[in-house]
């Protein structure tokens, strides 16, 4: 047992229900206490449906299991009744899951006939929110493809596109785009969108994408080994991965037109990739040589999030721009030896695995990184470090869910990615000019940045409670814990340090006073570590 | 298929004849009393109990909340909460792993520890969830088993396999009471009941003093230690609807009277709760003029409000007086509906709605039914359905404002209104939304 306080992945249950949102004709019936539907709100706030999600609830209340009644017949023909699906998932909470019940003879009293009803009992305690959803989806595929002709013309199923996905509809459109260019069908993509025909006919395709790691590769696995379909597992992150990947599908599909004697691709001068389609595809290989983005060599990054994008944005930030790597990590140790495997040269230590925020936190605080790319909770540990932070992984906020079109896959993303490096680092000339200037009339920067949070409260009752806000604040600002103090003469001279690299000095002085045993830092001490860390 | 067509697709054309075979299968039942209120299933959206939490927390400002709960918990309070801002609030998940299920008690020494060490409370709340209630583990010796006399731990349930939503801050309430002093007989005062912020706090103690009514103070208070003392010549005066089983327990343990009114919730509710608390200290007062003043404060609201059809679907349990105040303020309610219903304690609310369809858990397949039968002009409802019926081309205000909002006495009376009407402005501000156009592409599509 642990005190927690914020998880990155969401449970089983949540992973079943993403499947099941993104799907037509489906819903999914939680045998479950009140409230354990809250997931419902991700959908309609985040996404905004504007249809009720194919989520209903059998509830389960404390005195029906103190008289032994269960309402998932009544709850299984409601939903029939109203929704008329063609599936429905009956998937038990952590709680109902401990009572052991017969889900299938329950289900089965309620005459909704058998094929309809799918029981996918998991270990709640035992598997979170991407296994359960990639093995429900390799499940329903398993159930519903069927052997057929292939598709006249060359074609693909994009998997593993999933209810409340990272960027989810941006990217698709990146890879719709790509896939129109190079001449391709898009034969079915699932789960967003996909209904049960939809998964019939999923070996119709001649290629599968399955571009992220945690949902969607098993699917493809499977159909590989049931139905001879090739798989393009790659995602498409970043310049070189991107046209790798177009390679790749050309490759694949030229494969089997050749098989079935059809004309074969050919890939399309690069130009044809772009917006508009008369320039570059992507601006990144040029702005990475401009001359003011030299700076970026010098740039220290460290990378935490799922595998996919964890993977993908290590190689993009060395690759592409040149970055640094100090450290990087990820929260699912279920695909920690594949991350492992393939940055490996990438990273000066091993990786880091934990699904522990404040174990990330620390790291980052340690080594006080020149960019984070994170999930939403390293943006949130870095707000309070002053460390430049971008968001390149789930878990989903609603902020992932803008209007505008921000993908992270293909030239388009690359674009995207380098653009939200360029907004989230100081650099170039504008360090040189502040670093000469000194403040440059920014102080108030480092004034704003040392508020506490603006957080948002969901609770008006005390909205923007003082007291929690500072309390979350405090461990940052908490100036030394072994008791160094710092004269008035020598915090003058730190303030005429850059503010954006104050902390890092602040700290590095502190440290170089310890290994001197000064107990306080003076204008002299001060100067002596300047010299001596060159700084 | 446009959007429109999905409304029909969504509530078949033979609506009402499969919503009457679909009542008899629905166990709807009409239970006795005075006051008629139909009966359903619960089978609805709606929180559970932990998300008291949210703003129990803010209020007691020395406390911790200890959750002994599973991952399902943890995911609910940061997500449906957006708690996720603070990364480290004075509350968290002493999280049930699969080791720990076979274990005979939960070992919370350590996770004590941390917290006392790093917060400080001055207490710690010990909340309940389904998979412990499920594991039966002793909330009550576990709580006594870790409680010191500096820093108490105090078992509140809140499990959704009992509570729904804002009924777990009844159980927090029912926690302290062992908190709040014995106030000697003859000490004749008011301690309202229910939290609210500091600025409404302050509002109804002015109000009350304003009248001559002695004040006791509030449950909760702010801080642990000032709890309000409580004897027989207390008298509660419950400021939210949702606070049912603390008031019997008050009433039975230290003989407190407890104040039967509507709630002081719009111009007719708050003239109502301010006279009859009033006449408990033997004051008479008529505030009839005041009340008229408050309606003619809100009468552009009223106008907008009079005769519009409003549903009411079962979220935060103050559905009653919200409902009565529409009602009073001329609004047609087709139908209010709350996941709990005291007789007793909303007795007065019950009168009030006297004509107006009431549910207590109802069915939101059944409710769907209606709606598209009814076609109301505003939903009240739950952050999880609010916009799917927008999407159905309803105005809708989320229920979940109401508790968030200061919308307590004369002070509260405007923006109450505001929260109904605004939805119908924003509305109207708004261009033609067509939505063949706009919502294509919204849902997921596999073509």
């Amino acid at each position: 047992m642990r005190l927690a306080f914020w998880l990155y992945e969401g449970t089983a249950l949540h992973g079943i229900s993403r499947v099941t949102n993104s799907m037509k004709g489906v819903h999914t019936v939680y045998h479950a206490p009140q409230g354990d539907d809250y997931i419902t709100a991700t959908y309609t706030m985040l996404e905004r449906t504007p249809e009720f999600p194919g989520l209903s609830i059998s509830v389960v209340r404390g005195r029906d299991l103190a008289q032994g009644v269960s309402r998932l017949p009544a709850t299984l023909q409601q939903v029939n009744e109203h929704y008329n699906p063609e599936l429905t998932v009956i998937a038990p909470s952590c709680s109902t899951a401990l009572l052991q019940e017969d889900l299938r003879q329950l289900a089965m009293h309620s005459g909704v006939p058998e094929e309809k009803l799918l029981v996918y009992a998991l270990n709640p305690f035992r598997v979170s929110e991407n296994e359960a959803a990639d093995g429900l989806f390799t499940e329903l595929v398993k159930r519903y493809a069927a052997e057929q002709e292939k598709t006249a013309e060359p074609s693909v199923n994009i998997l593993g596109f999933t209810s409340l996905g990272f960027h989810l509809r941006a990217n698709l459109t990146s890879l719709r785009r790509m896939l129109q260019t190079l001449g391709i069908k898009v034969n079915v993509v699932a789960p967003w969108g996909a209904g049960t025909d939809d998964l019939r006919k999923l070996p119709a395709a001649w290629l599968n994408i399955a571009p992220y790691r945690e949902i969607g590769a098993s699917a493809a696995a499977y159909l590989c080994d049931r139905f001879g379909m090739p798989a393009l597992y790659d995602a498409p992150l970043g310049v070189e991965p991107t046209r790798q990947w177009l390679e790749g599908i050309v490759r694949e599909i030229n494969i089997v037109a050749a098989a079935k004697g059809a004309p074969l691709l050919r890939m399309p001068a690069l130009r044809a990739f772009s917006l508009d389609g008369l320039s570059a595809p992507s601006g990144v290989p040029w702005f990475a040589r401009t001359a003011d983005m030299e700076s970026f060599s010098g740039k220290k990054a460290f990378v935490f999030g799922d595998a996919t994008h964890t993977v993908g944005v290590v190689k993009f930030l060395r690759d592409e721009l040149g970055m640094q790597i100090i450290g990087a990590g990820t929260y699912l140790e279920r695909h920690a030896a594949w991350v492992k495997e393939q940055l490996q040269g990438y990273l000066p230590g091993e990786l880091m695995v934990t699904d522990k925020f404040q174990e990330v936190s620390a790291f980052i605080e340690e080594e006080i990184p020149d960019l984070v790319c994170g999930t939403q909770m390293e943006r949130h540990s870095c707000r309070k470090l002053d460390v430049p932070c971008m968001v390149i992984s789930p878990p989903t906020h609603i902020e992932n869910h803008l209007l505008g079109y921000y993908p992270f896959f293909g030239f388009d993303g690359a674009d995207v990615m380098a653009d939200r490096v360029y907004i989230s680092c100081k650099l170039g000339l504008e360090k040189h000019l502040i670093d000469f200037f000194g403040d440059a009339g920014l102080e108030y920067e480092e004034e704003a940045a040392l508020q506490p949070d603006t957080a948002v409260s969901s609770n008006g009752h005390e909205s923007n409670g003082p007291e929690s806000a500072t309390s979350v604040a405090t461990p940052a600002q908490a100036t030394d814990p072994d008791g160094m103090s710092w004269t008035d003469e020598a915090e003058n001279m730190l303030k005429k340090v850059p503010f954006f690299v104050r902390k890092k000095v602040r700290k590095n002085t502190e440290t170089f006073a310890r290994q001197q045993g000064e107990s306080c830092i003076t204008a002299d001490v001060f100067r002596q570590a300047k010299e001596s860390l060159g700084g | 298929m446009t959007a429109r067509d999905a409304v029909y697709a969504f509530f078949p054309a033979t609506g009402s004849a499969v919503g009457n075979d679909f009542r008899r299968k629905n166990f709807m039942m009409q239970v006795p009393g005075e006051f008629p209120i139909i009966k359903e299933d619960n089978v609805t959206h709606s929180f559970c109990g932990l998300a008291c939490v949210g703003w129990m927390y803010q209020k007691i400002k020395d406390s911790f909340f200890l959750i002994l709960g599973t991952h399902t918990c943890a995911h609910f309070l940061q997500n449906a909460l957006g708690m996720m801002i603070f990364a480290k609030p004075r509350f968290g998940i002493a999280l049930i792993e699969e080791g720990d299920l076979a274990k005979h008690e939960p070992g919370l020494e350590d996770i004590v520890a941390e917290i006392k060490a790093d917060h400080h409370p001055s207490v710690i709340f010990l909340l309940s969830s389904c998979t412990p209630e499920v594991m039966k583990v002793d909330f009550k010796g576990l709580a006594h088993h870790l409680s010191t006399p500096e820093v108490p731990v105090l078992f509140v349930p809140a499990s959704g396999l009992v509570y729904n939503f804002t009924q777990a801050e009844d159980s927090v309430l029912h926690s302290l009471v062992p908190y709040c002093p014995e106030a000697p007989a003859g000490k004749k005062n008011v301690v309202f009941l229910g939290s609210v912020n500091d600025v409404t706090a302050d509002d109804l103690r002015a109000e009350a003093e304003e009248l001559g009514i002695p004040v006791g103070g509030f449950l909760p208070e702010s801080r642990f230690d000032r709890m309000p003392a409580i004897g027989p010549d207390t008298v509660l005066a419950p400021i939210q609807p949702y606070l049912s089983r603390v008031a019997v327990k008050l009433a039975r343990e230290r003989g407190a009277r407890v104040l039967n009114s509507l709630f002081p919730f719009g111009p007719d509710g708050t003239r109502v709760f301010w006279e009859d608390l009033a006449k408990e200290f033997g004051i008479q007062v008529d505030l009839r003029d005041r009340e008229k003043a408050a309606w003619e404060k809100i009468r552009q609201q009223t106008e907008l409000l009079r005769g519009k059809k409003v549903f009411l679907t079962a979220d935060t349990m103050m559905e009653l007086p919200l409902a009565r105040f529409l009602k009073s303020a001329g609004a047609d309610v087709v139908e209010c509906s709350s996941a709990y219903i005291n007789k007793k304690f909303h007795s007065r609310e019950l009168e009030a709605l006297e004509g107006v369809r009431v549910v207590e858990q109802p069915n939101f397949h059944r409710q769907l039914e209606d709606i598209k039968r009814d076609r109301p002009d505003l939903i009240v409802t739950s952050l999880m359905t609010a916009n799917p019926f927008v999407g159905h081309g309803f105005i809708v205000k989320w229920s979940m404002e109401f508790t968030l909002m200061s919308i307590h006495s004369w002070s509260g009376v405007f923006t109450l209104a505001n929260l109904f009407v605004s939805p119908f402005n924003r509305r109207s501000k708004l261009p033609a939304f067509d939505e063949t156009v706009w919502l294509e592409g919204v849902m997921p599509s596999a073509e």
